[in-house]
Order: structure tokens, then C-alpha cells, then sequence
């Protein structure tokens, strides 16, 4: 009897989850769809499509979008192609310090950010990356990196060695490999890897916060600074939607290899 | 077995390179910063320990650090054995497997600084879904001054955040179990229990380690989320290490501030070896087996 209601009792607990995921969510869809500031053709409260208006049309906001794109797809475009050979070294080469050096790329992930704010943005300004999404993008690095060579190299791990010798018999060097026979293998896991970076990258403030002060400011900050002494909380709403629209699209578009599995292994 | 040569380091390279940049140097600019008085940047005394002593010795820090290492156990005991149970509860291979999961993984795509706008506004007792709900059974808007409800506020917040984290990968690695592992419990008369103890947590090791890791450093060093619930209130209750240190920071106390991000760091190194450390022995009687 027990075992006849498992399913039912599985479904359950999964459903109550989704709603529980969901209900902080459809809170902020509600608001950003009622006008929470007096205007002149709206009463407070009432159902509007307002906010996605003054979404349109603040310029503001309008190129925070685009800053948010550029330095996440900058990130990604630095992160994928240095984290791959790494990650091939570390699933398939021993070599002196391999296993300290991993040590090492862990220890920066889990570094909290806020501990090396200050020197950073001392660095950044020596380079003049600051207020740039460049600049964004390359301390992004410190914790996307690490975590895409540690997925990258559990989807290595899971092809058969023998896939390199018969490459390398055939006279293939190793780079060739990588790029002919590697890459085709493990494009599931790239897609894979690039939606974490996205994911990790998006969503980050303290260094988008001190990197930007003038220029450049990425989506997160546009809306602090929307913040003030009378907040639309109606937009603020709306743009935090808008801004998960991105994500979203690419979640349901990646789905399916989410559901698939990867591997995270050990080296 | 791997190949035994030193090229590996050409493949490493790039990403040496990249993290001494974003990491390494940064990191030993902390660490000489610790030991100076900095009035202005270009202005600095040497102070050798100073710094240390005084943090090493003061109440505030080794209260924040018991804050802090309550709040990961609470986050870490409630989220693990969350997310494990719910994706134990995802089915194999359903069309709309794919959906739910990335409905439960919506929540990893807010911006963190607006995690506690989108919680106040839940919990506000005249507009809020939940605060009006709790509103009804006699729930009062002035939890924020009462130390339990702000930590039970900050924990629902954190959890609804991350768990979703740890299902997804959870669930990854529950995918690799092959059907015929199930097919052999089934025959052998497993009962669920079984099923969960001898074929599925075995499978789930690896990515569980790797969800505590991160789930310990991201709960233990929790800045952006926790700050705007309560300011760290009520009574200092919720000032949370990476907050205290945050404060720090925008109080230009560059010295200070510095050496307690070595002490930080020296966190961080302690956590990473604990890590590795449970790796090997995870991985140390399997060796035969995996290969």
C-alpha cells in the first residue's frame, strides 16, 4: 500500500517544491504589472503595462541590458576556450603539481569576492578596465573558471581513452585532436558549462558594483539605482522580470541536457 | 592511467595565467596591505600584526564568525537533504522532466541584490502572497525585531535561492544510475529505502561533495542577500563575516579590512583541503573499481 502511493507522494512533494520556487516570483509579476507611483493617467494599484514602458523608455536601463550581454558573453568567450585545454590536462595528463594546482583553482572559487574588492579595482584602474564590461568580464574569470574546467573535465573524463589513441595512432597531434575529434564529444558539456558561467555571471553584484561607478553598468546596478527616495517598486519589479528573461530563455532551451546529466568527477 | 609528462602544463597555462591576474595578484596586494596603516593609498605605516591582534582579539569578529558558521549548518542541513529528496523525486524520463527543471532553477537567475526586494515584498503584510497569508493566523509585520523570524526569513530566502542548485546537479548525477541497476534492485526485491541507500546515494557522492563545498562558502561568506533584510539586525544578530568585512570596506578602513581577508582567505584554504582531502577518501577505495 505504502509502495502503491510513492509515485503519488513523489509528485506531491516535487509539485509542492515548484510552487514554493515559483510563489516569490509570481509576487514580483504581480507588481511590476501594477503602478505603485502616482502618474497622470494611472491610479496606484491599478493593472498597468506601464512599468515595461518606462522600461523601453529609459535609456538607462535600455543600455544596462546590453552591458549585462556584452560582459556575460565576454566572459563566457574567455572562460570556454581557456578552460578547455585545462580541463583536457587535468582529465587525462599527470604532470608535476597537478594535483596542488587544482587545490589552488578551487581555493579562488569558493574566495569570496568582497575579500578582493579592493585590489581589483587598484588593478582594473591600472589597466584602465574599470567602467568598462570588460573589466566585468575578466573578474568574472575568478569564479567561472575554476567551476568550468571542474564541469569540462568530469565530460572529458566520461570519453573513453581510447578515442585519444586511436586519434594520436592515426597522426593526429594533440591539438588537432582537440579541435577535430574532442570538441564534437563534449559540445553538450560546453553548452553546459557556458550556462553556468552565464548563470554565475549575471546575477553577480559585488564586483559589478565596484567595477562600474560611471560607465558600463550592468542590469543588477541599473536597478539599485533606480533605488531612492520615492521607488517604483512597480518598475524595479518589472526590470528584475525583464532581466530573468534572458536566463530563462536559454534554462528552457537547455533543458533537456540539464536533464541528461553531466558528470562532475574528480581528477 | 593517466600519461606522465609535464606538457599538461601547456594546457594549463592560459588559465594560470588568468587566475594569477584576477586572483593571485590581487590576493597578495591583500596580504601586504594587512600588515600597513593606510590613511590614503600612497601614505602607509608599517604596523607588522597589529591588525591581526586586534581582530583575532576582538568580541564583534568571533561573534560574526559564530554567525556565520550557524547559519551555513542551518542552510547546509536544511538545503542538502532538500534538494537530495527532491531529486530523488524527479522521475527518470518524463516530456516534462525537462520543464520542471528549469522552473525550480528560475530562482538562481535573480539578480542577488534583488533577492531581498523580492522577499520584503513577499512577506509585506498588506501586499505580500506569504505576509498576508501569515497576516490571517496573527503573524505581525514587526518581525524584524525579533532575532528568530529574521533568521528564519534570511534561511527560507537562502534556501528557496539555492536549493534549486543542488537539485540540478543532484539530478545530473542521478541520470547516470543505468536502467539496469534498477532492474536488478527490483529483481533482488530492493524496497525504495534500498534503492535510495545502495544504488542512488553511491552515485551521488561525488556531486554532493561538490555541493557542499559551495554551499558552505557561498552560505559562510553571504553578503549581498543578507544585508538589505535586516541591516544586519536586530541587535547585530544577523551581521554575518563577509557583511561585517563589507562594512569595513565602505568605511575605507583599508588595513583592517585587509588583514581580515587574509583571515578569510586562510577560510577558504582550510575549507578547500578539507574538500580535497574528503575527495580522496572518497575516491581512494573506488580506484579499483573505476578503472
Amino acid at each position: 500500500m505504502v509502495l502503491r502511493a510513492l509515485p503519488l507522494l513523489k509528485t506531491t512533494i516535487l509539485m509542492t517544491f515548484v510552487v514554493f520556487a515559483c510563489l516569490p516570483l509570481v509576487q514580483m509579476t504581480i507588481i511590476s504589472f501594477v503602478a505603485t507611483l502616482p502618474q497622470a493617467d494611472t491610479k496606484v494599484g491599478s493593472l498597468t503595462l506601464g512599468n515595461y514602458a518606462n522600461i523601453l523608455a529609459n535609456p538607462n536601463l535600455f543600455s544596462a541590458f546590453g552591458n549585462s550581454i556584452a560582459y556575460v558573453l565576454i566572459n563566457i568567450g574567455i572562460t570556454v576556450p581557456v578552460a578547455i585545454p585545462a580541463a583536457y590536462a587535468f582529465s587525462r595528463m599527470s604532470f608535476l603539481g597537478d594535483k596542488h594546482l587544482f587545490f589552488a583553482f578551487i581555493a579562488f572559487r569558493i574566495t569570496p569576492p568582497v575579500v578582493l574588492t579592493l585590489p581589483i579595482f587598484q588593478l582594473f584602474s591600472a589597466l584602465g578596465i574599470v567602467n568598462s564590461v570588460f573589466g566585468i568580464a575578466l573578474a568574472h574569470c575568478l569564479f567561472n573558471l575554476p567551476i568550468s574546467i571542474w564541469i569540462l573535465q568530469g565530460f572529458i573524463s566520461a570519453i573513453p581513452k581510447e578515442l585519444d589513441e586511436t586519434a594520436f595512432l592515426d597522426g593526429y597531434s594533440r591539438p588537432r585532436f582537440m579541435w577535430t575529434v574532442l570538441l564534437p564529444q563534449i559540445a553538450p558539456g560546453i553548452a553546459v558549462t557556458a550556462f553556468f558561467c552565464f548563470m554565475f555571471s549575471w546575477v553577480e553584484v559585488v564586483f559589478a558594483r565596484i567595477l562600474t561607478t560611471t560607465n558600463g553598468k550592468p542590469i543588477s546596478m541599473a536597478i539599485n539605482a533606480l533605488f531612492g527616495f520615492q521607488t517604483d517598486i512597480g518598475l524595479v519589479m518589472a526590470v528584475t522580470v525583464a532581466s530573468m528573461i534572458p536566463g530563462a530563455v536559454l534554462l528552457f532551451s537547455m533543458r533537456n541536457h540539464l536533464s541528461r546529466g553531466f558528470r562532475v568527477g574528480k581528477v | 592511467m593517466k600519461d606522465r609528462n609535464n606538457t599538461g602544463w601547456m594546457f594549463v597555462l592560459p588559465a594560470v595565467l588568468l587566475l594569477s591576474l584576477v586572483g593571485l595578484i590581487p590576493l597578495i596586494t591583500v596580504i601586504n596591505y594587512s600588515f600597513f596603516e593606510i590613511f590614503i593609498l600612497d601614505q602607509r605605516f608599517w604596523v607588522g600584526t597589529e591588525w591581526y591582534s586586534e581582530i583575532i582579539s576582538s568580541g564583534r569578529f568571533w561573534s560574526s564568525f559564530g554567525y556565520s558558521l550557524l547559519f551555513s549548518t542551518l542552510a547546509l542541513s536544511i538545503q542538502i537533504p532538500l534538494g537530495v529528496a527532491i531529486s530523488v523525486c524527479i522521475p527518470r524520463q518524463q516530456v516534462w522532466v525537462g520543464l520542471t527543471l528549469a522552473v525550480v532553477a528560475l530562482p538562481l537567475l535573480v539578480p542577488w541584490n534583488m533577492i531581498p526586494s523580492l522577499w520584503l515584498s513577499l512577506l509585506d503584510p498588506d501586499t505580500g502572497i506569504f505576509g498576508r497569508i501569515m497576516a490571517a493566523y496573527g503573524w505581525s509585520a514587526d518581525w524584524k525585531l525579533s532575532v528568530a523570524q529574521t533568521w528564519a526569513v534570511i534561511i527560507a530566502m537562502d534556501t528557496w535561492h539555492w536549493t534549486s542548485l543542488v537539485v540540478i546537479l543532484c539530478y545530473s548525477a542521478l541520470t547516470t544510475i543505468p536502467a539496469s541497476y534498477y532492474q536488478a534492485a527490483d529483481i533482488d526485491g530492493a524496497g525504495p529505502w534500498q534503492v535510495f541507500r545502495h544504488i542512488q546515494l553511491p552515485k551521488l557522492q561525488h556531486v554532493l561533495l561538490m555541493a557542499i563545498l559551495l554551499r558552505f562558502m557561498d552560505s559562510f561568506m553571504i553578503y549581498t542577500e543578507a544585508f538589505p533584510i535586516n541591516a544586519g539586525g536586530p541587535d547585530g544578530a544577523t551581521m554575518f563575516l563577509a557583511v561585517d568585512l563589507g562594512e569595513d570596506i565602505k568605511a575605507f578602513n583599508y588595513g583592517p579590512s585587509a588583514a581580515r581577508s587574509v583571515l578569510y582567505f586562510l577560510i577558504v584554504l582550510t575549507v578547500a583541503w578539507l574538500f580535497i582531502k574528503a575527495q580522496n577518501q572518497l575516491d581512494a577505495p573506488q580506484t579499483t573499481e573505476a578503472n
